[in-house]
């Protein structure tokens, strides 16, 4: 490493930045692919820029039953978001802040934004943001054991929990077709979905109460604190899917930071182009199933926890 | 070993202080003083313990202070000896006793008039005492000694209000439960003595090397289960949900922060040092408490889940938290069984740090729980709610205790979850598949149990203190007086200070320990935790930096607080405070917001293999001909706690059946008893007779 610590900083920034920023066009991208999808013109890419920027402007009402906590929360869930942002390697090989925190802190963080999240659904007495808590703590609850499950597979094949390390061996050894990393790709698949609020595990779209859970916890928030939650659950999936990508298929992410400036913008234009196809492969899964009962989803849960302990079987055997 | 008499005045001026602590009240009989009286000694006397243990931790080396009168008996010996290991489980209890002492001023003030605050002083002080004089002893019959009056002070304080009958029956289950825990330990160390023929801990240690396989075995699985069942592992864990609510609130943070700790501290002393875990053969040992550490883990945490008792439901999270520690103590059994020290020191590290932030956190939500008790006036957390607004203190402190137990950065649960969660996924490097594999499932059970406690005490915190007040008594609630809060203040402080700069405790416990800190290093002071990775010929590291996280967190604020302000740019927002949406209904009443039970049902639902709830439905008609129309539904829907229905109830049923029939033989005639005392001499003296 001949950078020093302010260009390390700066690079920390700038893909801190460039993450927040991209981070609702994704979600543009997979609203546009899922209208084209079932034979829509949808909106374009950029209109949830348009929601945000009008959502910023908007005068705010709320509930004269909430707490401090309520108003507090869209904060708290933010700066943890885009904090666990900062010590991804999304665009570049190399988060500089990684020797600061870790995978598990990223995933502390996200629970920590989840923490307020939930407490703010219950906050304002409302039966819709009950449901919507109660329906979380049971899919957070069985969503941790799958996401360890994973990490507990990478780590053991790529070493440690340092994600500028995780990313750098992965980009080293290519895409790894070992069973023990295909079936830990199963299970944090159908983690990020849950994670990320998608089907079959939750609408994004609807705010139906049979089936809302993410939305249903926001119902009350309204204007600017409604944009920052938004946009934190904008981060929250770019960065996962960026974590998917770039630990399972690192195809055109240099080995390290020590490549040429080409090296690393070609990186960074294929993770854009894979996040994009995954995104549009995600929009596309949504329109070819329904949402599942909320029961049922334990199943599934159960599936991507069993297919971590298969990969992890197939990594010691 | 060598005495150095200012740090002994020290611990000897706490003892004292303690002392006064303990009659100053009783003389007193009831004045309104007495509180005072009572709990400031207590709480001077926990500083100079704290000041005392740090002290000996920093200095590196061990205490004696002998008794200037020999013993007539080597058994009546009561010197005490405090090495690191000690003074660290001091630490502990000082740090407990020092908040819990500060809040028991104002606390024990709401029993003036219905109980007597003199004896709740006398108990408590003399709770505190020997709870730190166990930690203090070096031989096996003074260690049992303050072991019994600890348990004895400890069911004292847990049937003070003993005018419920619910109370004298929790009362009752611990003090069986206790002394069957009391029983195994004299059994472990018993055993001991027939090896070493001696009843001093130092011939213990000395012996350790040498110990048969099989007295090894023994020892360990005996300790195991006698230091288990006072710390509250599954499934002897039955007294502690009973016993904790019973208590008043003061008594159960001192209970689940420091006494389960002094448990944790004997069962560290006997698998570690009385013990040497030191072949692989000894792996399974550990395997053992990996496996009871997770199952203690999972089913606490699964019990707090549905629980609406918000003192009970923090007592299964005891069982919970215990079960993490006795995880990271058994992973360090198994790595020392494969001479694998560095990892050995990771996971003691993990599992020490992890007591620690149990017993501060723990202690401090004892605390809130308690001052909302008094301010809602029940333990029941659907009548409660909107408690944020009417005790914003009091709620602070519990949002900051729900956040460290539920190992969420930037609070100190984190920290020793992280360490925990490294030291598992260190297990890659024990040569044994099967070894391997086990652990690398408990770590999936133990992952749930994250997942689960955060889901509680998201529960746990947003019924109690958020939306609307379910009863009069949570409407009409105050905030608790100053010195409560300042006791959970205190309590709150250390929670950040060991989430936010991790090398103290670190530092403390390396030295305590007296482990080198290789791979997992706290230095310099404000340098990341480190551990190292060999996995598949790629080295790496994995590291975490609180103090740069919460730096990195606090820039990330700016920053969005400035492109909030200039993004908005062009228009003044306002924000109106207007009643909350009710689907268009107009205003709905309490009776439409969730309740505990209602938030935990979806768990419920999905762990119903585990909870086996009873649900009995009963429909009345209108007419008997016609049962489309229903005059009434009642559902009743409970969860008995499985361990209870399956395993203590069949048991108990079976003694008592069994001892039903052995009473036939108490007829109560003398002619009968005679008769017994002539079946026993005749064979007594065939048995002389056959043998040589």
């Amino acid at each position: 490493m001949t950078y020093g610590l302010a260009v390390d900083a700066a690079v920390a920034v700038m893909q801190g930045i460039a993450v927040f920023a991209l981070a609702p066009l994704l979600t543009g991208i997979m609203s546009k692919a899922k209208a084209r999808t079932q034979k829509r013109v949808g909106a374009g890419v950029l209109q949830p820029y348009y929601d945000l920027f009008k959502l910023l402007h908007k005068d705010e009402v709320v509930s004269d039953q909430a707490s401090w906590v309520f108003r507090s929360a869209p904060w708290v869930v933010a700066v943890s978001t885009v904090t666990a942002a900062l010590f991804v390697p999304v665009f570049l090989p190399s988060s500089p802040l990684s020797a600061a925190g870790d995978f598990i802190l990223v995933l502390g963080l996200f629970a920590l934004a989840r923490f307020f999240t939930m407490l703010a659904g219950i906050d304002a007495a409302s039966a819709f943001g009950g449901i919507g808590t109660s329906r979380e703590m049971m899919m957070s609850a069985l969503a941790e054991p799958g996401l360890f499950v994973t990490l507990f597979v990478v780590s053991l094949t790529l070493g440690g929990t340092n994600l500028t390390g995780l990313v750098g061996a992965a980009a080293q050894s290519g895409v790894v077709l070992t069973p023990s990393m295909l079936f830990g790709l199963i299970a944090l698949f159908i983690i990020v979905l849950a994670e990320t609020g998608r089907l079959p595990f939750d609408n994004p779209a609807t705010h139906l109460e049979l089936t809302m859970v993410h939305e249903a916890m926001l119902l009350e928030y309204s204007g600017r604190s409604l944009a920052l939650v938004e946009w934190s659950q904008a981060t929250k999936q770019l960065v996962l899917f960026a974590l998917l990508v770039n630990l399972f298929v690192p195809v055109g992410m240099p080995v390290s930071m020590g490549a040429g400036p080409l090296e690393l913008g070609a990186g960074s234009l294929a993770v854009l182009a894979k996040l994009g196809i995954l995104g549009v492969l995600v929009a596309y899964v949504e329109t070819r199933i329904a949402k599942w009962r909320l029961f049922r989803l334990v199943d599934l849960f159960a599936l991507a926890i069993a297919s971590g302990m298969v990969g992890m079987i197939f990594f010691y055997l | 070993m060598e005495i150095s008499p200012a740090s002994s005045a020290l611990f000897l001026g706490a003892l004292l202080l303690y002392f006064a602590g303990a009659v100053l009240p009783l003389l007193l009989r009831g004045r309104r003083e007495s509180a005072v009286c009572a709990f400031l000694p207590a709480a001077l006397g926990s500083l100079l313990v704290v000041i005392f243990a740090a002290f000996v931790i920093v200095s590196g080396s061990a205490v004696r202070i002998s008794s200037p009168v020999a013993a007539p008996l080597a058994v009546l010996d009561f010197s005490l000896y405090i090495d690191g290991i000690a003074a660290f489980f001091m630490l502990i209890i000082g740090l407990v006793a020092l908040s819990v002492s500060i809040y028991s001023i104002g606390y024990s003030k709401s029993y003036c008039g219905r109980h007597s605050v003199g004896a709740l002083g006398f108990l408590v002080n003399l709770f505190v005492v020997s709870m730190l004089l166990v930690t203090a002893m070096d031989s096996v019959f003074s260690f049992l000694v303050f072991w019994e009056l600890m348990s004895l002070s400890s069911f004292f304080l847990v049937v003070y209000e003993h005018e419920k009958p619910k109370n004298l029956r929790a009362g009752i289950t611990y003090l069986i439960m206790t002394h069957i825990g009391t029983a195994f330990i004299t059994a472990a160390f018993l055993v001991l003595y027939l090896q070493t023929g001696s009843l001093s801990f130092d011939s213990f240690r000395g012996a350790a090397a040498q110990l048969p396989a099989f007295t090894k075995d023994s020892v360990f699985v005996l300790a195991l289960l006698g230091f288990g069942t006072k710390a509250g592992l599954v499934p002897m864990h039955t007294w502690l949900p009973k016993a904790h609510p019973a208590a008043p609130s003061n008594v159960s943070a001192l209970m689940s922060g420091a006494m389960l700790k002094v448990a944790i501290y004997g069962l560290t002393r006997v698998t570690l040092g009385f013990v040497l875990p030191d072949s692989p053969g000894d792996a399974w040992l550990g395997l053992l408490m990996v496996m009871v550490g997770s199952a203690s883990a999972l089913f606490g945490v699964l019990f707090a889940a549905v629980e609406h008792d918000i003192k009970r439901a923090l007592a299964y999270h005891s069982v919970e938290n215990v079960g993490i520690i006795v995880v990271g103590l058994g992973l360090s059994v198994v790595f020392l069984s494969y001479g694998l020290e560095t990892l050995a020191a990771l996971s003691l590290l993990a599992s020490m740090y992890h007591s620690l932030n149990h017993a501060v956190f723990k202690g401090l939500l004892f605390m809130a729980a308690g001052s909302v008790v008094l301010g809602a006036g029940t333990a029941d957390m659907n009548l409660m709610g909107g408690l944020a607004k009417r005790m914003p203190w009091t709620s602070l402190f519990f949002l900051v205790g729900s956040i460290a137990i539920a190992g969420l950065p930037p609070l100190n649960g984190f920290v020793s979850e992280w360490l925990t969660l490294q030291a598992l996924l260190s297990s890659y490097q024990v040569p044994n598949v099967a070894l391997q594999l086990s652990i690398g499932f408990s770590s999936i059970i133990f992952a749930l149990t994250l997942g689960l406690a955060l889901a509680t005490f998201v529960k746990l915190f947003g019924i109690s203190f958020l939306a609307r007040p379910r009863s009069k008594e949570a409407e009409s609630a105050t905030e608790a007086p100053r010195t409560m809060l300042a006791g959970m203040g205190l309590a709150g402080g250390f929670c950040v200070v060991l989430g936010v700069l991790p090398f103290v405790a670190t530092s403390l416990i390396s030295s305590s320990f007296g482990f080198n800190m290789g791979l997992v290093s706290g230095y310099p002071p404000f340098g990341p935790l480190t551990v190292g990775y060999t996995a598949a010929g790629l080295k790496s590291l994995s590291e975490l930096s609180p103090p740069e996280v919460l730096v990195a967190a606090a820039s990330v604020g700016a920053a969005l607080l400035g492109f909030v302000a200039v993004a908005s740019r062009g228009r003044k927002t306002t924000v109106r405070p207007y009643s909350t949406w009710e689907g268009g209904f107009g205003p709905l009443g309490v009776r439409t917001e969730y309740t505990a039970s209602s938030l935990s049902q979806p768990i419920r639902t999905a762990f119903k293999w585990f909870y086996r709830p009873h649900t009995s439905t009963e429909r009345t008609y209108f007419s008997d001909s016609n049962h489309m129309v229903r005059r009434s539904v009642s559902v009743v829907s409970e969860t008995k706690e499985v361990f209870e229905e399956y395993l203590y109830s069949p048991t108990t049923r079976a003694v008592l059946f069994v001892l039903d029939k052995v009473r036939k033989i108490q007829t109560g005639k003398i002619n009968s008893y005679l008769l017994y005392v002539l079946i026993v001499t005749a064979v007594l003296l065939l048995m002389a007779a056959i043998q040589p």
